[in-house]
């Protein structure tokens, strides 16, 4: 019994064009007992930088109120929002700090990036559980379903999808891997940010 | 350096298994069957070979994909034509394959206590006509499906199959029904996408494609004019034919 | 022809010096004297007729059993030493279930029926250290019927472990007679209801007793029904309409 698979539960990020999406299921679950379908993994940040946590739900709780601390502490001194990349590295040392006796959680990013020119990037990394980034340039996955979510992402994502497109194909994703993973499931949510709005979809799905 | 003064008493023991890696997928049509897998083979961090097949033609309809630990995956491929030969032999007939899967079961849960380490995966033609896909479990638990992947990349390839296969979380347009059964050609496009996923991200799978496609007798084989490299293995001339398409895949 | 003994016919398992296996040829007489049991193939299913041979009035005569299921698409008929016919008919029904079992399939007549003929032979003194084997040849001829992928089916088993596929057989005591009658008789066209006349008016033919629905039995083989032993009321009937 691994202690990543206790309460299970799995998120997703992928890149579009001039968007990212991040989703997730609503499962929590005490080892094969579901518990909740409404427990949210994917926490906004900042109007730009959303984060998702799976892992022990116990840490997904702690570390959004840790990160909600560090943050607040950056904008008063920085008197500016914190850019994707660098909240990243505010995520990395995070759990760096905690290197033997880590957060039982490989929390996933997804967010925009401001440009010099005023433009804006899209931007998605994800870490292990004691810090090491990945910075992906199609999509990064995480949880219970990681192994189903990397094999149905790799089939359906293709570079420069428009956000309705993007939608479907994310949701698609993560529907599909969570339903041949026990642990995740009963329920999912979808968030597609663009430059001007960010828009919450809850999903449909199996809730078996 | 290590505490020799206070280690626990050890006891070293031979292990029968390995993983050798590899996938293997299997794809039912109304009137064919397609049974692929990857080549490579390995143990570990380390490619054993690039080439080394784990889909066999059992008879002119039957084909099997055995993946798992190779050594006891080849053997019983050897055993199962074994048992096909004295059944020719014993009934003047070629065994359907309704009666090979049932075979396999059998021959499977004789080692119900020292198993072989494989996931097989029997595909062909039905007495009927209709394309067949049959998996199996370790010790011979097996049931008919319309397609199945199978190995090491099981768990990334099946559910875009449940996708694309079975349109699952999809809702049709209304008045078009989902295809009970998809055309050979986008089943075929279906397979290679799935190994191309599965070969970058995971690490065992990789370097060659191998596809065996069963038509029913009768059946066209217009749809495989248009694809390359394609070999015929039939060596009857009125019954069901079969092909085998070879591709490469990325070898890092 | 066996007028005298010879010293060849001892050991069950010797060769006389002009090649005969006595014990063998001795077991097929035997089967001389059983009842008669007839079989006719048509392409509607195969029918399989048999004097009950009631000895007695006192004689429970729905007690007699020379026809027996093997499964439910193959069944056969008697004549001889019908104690012995049992063992083979066991070792045939195991044979059916095994390869249902094994290869979700009925099994082929011809293949139950080779199965039957293989045990015919395993007779003799056995070494202490190997399987028993039989103290003498089977004394009971068998005619199997059943319906597989290749139609409908009949075959006549002997204790020389022969088989040989007939569309028309007789067994018995009345066998040559009866024979002969369905040589004349059967054609390639028959209906299983003219295949059931000509069977009981066979047996009518060589059978002492004045024939009923309580000194015979027949039974069929059919793709619908499979293998089935006519009640009494449906054997009166096709008496009846004689």
């Amino acid at each position: 019994m691994s202690i990543m698979e206790y309460n299970g539960g799995s998120v997703i990020a992928m890149v579009g064009k001039d968007c990212v999406a991040i989703a997730s299921d609503l499962r929590l679950g005490n080892q094969a007992l579901g518990i909740a379908s409404d427990f949210e993994k994917i926490f906004p940040m900042t109007d730009r930088v959303y984060l998702g946590l799976p892992g022990l739900a116990t840490d997904v709780t702690t570390l959004r109120e840790q990160f909600r601390y560090r943050l607040n502490m950056y904008t008063i001194k920085e008197e500016r929002e914190i850019e994707p990349e660098t909240f990243a590295h505010l995520v990395s040392s995070t759990l760096y700090e905690r290197r033997f006796g880590p957060y039982f959680i490989e929390p996933v990013m997804a967010g925009l990036q401001r440009l010099p020119n005023g433009g804006y990037k899209p931007f998605i990394a994800a870490t292990d559980l004691i810090g090491c980034i990945n910075f992906a340039k199609d999509f990064v996955v995480a949880g219970t379903a990681s192994s189903k979510l990397f094999g149905v992402a790799e089939g359906l994502w293709e570079p420069d999808l428009e956000p309705e497109d993007l939608f479907e194909t994310i949701a698609q994703t993560l529907l599909n891997a969570v339903d041949r993973d026990a642990y995740s499931g009963w329920g999912a949510v979808v968030h597609v940010i663009t430059k001007d709005k960010a828009i919450k979809r809850v999903l449909k799905g199996r809730m078996d | 350096m290590p505490d020799t003064a206070h280690e626990q008493p050890q006891q070293r023991q031979f292990y029968p298994y390995t993983e050798n890696g590899g996938t293997i997928l299997a794809i039912a049509g109304a009137d064919f069957t397609v049974i692929a897998g990857d080549t490579r083979q390995s143990e570990g961090y380390s490619i054993q070979t690039r080439y080394a097949p784990k889909v066999f033609r059992l008879t002119e309809r039957a084909v099997l994909a055995v993946n798992g630990f190779a050594a006891d995956g080849n053997m019983f491929v050897k055993k199962v034509k074994q048992r096909l030969e004295w059944y020719r032999h014993a009934h003047a007939k070629e065994m359907p394959l309704r009666a090979i899967a049932r075979l396999i079961q059998t021959m499977l849960y004789a080692q119900r206590f020292f198993p072989y380490y494989v996931n097989n995966i029997l595909g062909g033609i039905e007495e009927d006509g209709s394309g067949a896909v049959y998996s199996f479990d370790p010790v011979g638990s097996y049931e008919r499906e319309a397609c199945r992947a199978a190995g090491a990349a099981s768990s990334l390839v099946q559910p875009f199959l449940d996708n694309q296969i079975y349109f699952k979380n999809q809702t049709p347009a209304p008045g078009t029904p989902h295809p009970t059964y998809l055309p050979l050609p986008d089943v075929l496009a279906i397979v290679i996408d799935s190994f191309t996923s599965a070969t970058e991200r995971h690490i065992e799978v990789g370097d060659g494609l191998e596809m065996y496609v069963v038509l029913a007798k009768g059946r066209s084989i217009e749809e495989l004019a248009d694809v390359a490299g394609v070999q015929e293995l039939t060596t009857r001339a009125d019954g069901d034919r079969m092909f085998v398409i070879q591709r490469e895949l990325k070898k890092d | 022809m066996f007028l005298t003994r010879s010293e060849y016919d001892r050991g069950v398992n010797t060769f006389s010096p002009e090649g005969r296996l006595f014990q063998v040829e001795y077991a097929i007489e035997a089967i001389k004297l059983g009842s008669t049991t007839v079989g006719v193939k048509t392409p509607e299913g195969v029918v399989l007729g048999i004097e009950k041979r009631v000895q007695s009035p006192l004689l429970e005569s729905s007690s007699i059993e020379k026809i027996m299921e093997i499964d439910l698409h193959l069944g056969c008929a008697m004549s001889g030493l019908t104690a012995d016919a049992r063992t083979m008919i066991d070792h045939a029904r195991v044979t059916s279930q095994n390869h249902a079992f094994t290869f979700d399939e009925r099994i082929k007549v011809e293949s139950v029926t080779q199965a039957v003929c293989d045990l015919a032979l395993r007779f003799g003194e056995s070494v202490h250290d190997e399987d028993a084997m039989m103290s003498r040849p089977f004394g009971v001829a068998l005619l199997i019927a059943g319906i597989d992928e290749l139609g409908p089916q009949l075959f006549h088993t002997d204790p020389s472990g022969t088989f040989v596929r007939y569309e028309a057989k007789a067994i018995g005591s009345g066998s040559e007679a009866a024979q002969s009658e369905l040589q004349d008789k059967w054609h390639s066209r028959m209906t299983l209801q003219e295949a059931q006349a000509l069977t009981l008016r066979v047996l009518k033919q060589v059978m002492e007793e004045k024939l009923d629905q309580h000194n015979v039995q027949l039974a069929q083989v059919t793709p619908e029904k499979g293998f089935e032993i006519l009640d009494e009321v449906r054997l009166k009937a096709i008496i009846d309409a004689m």
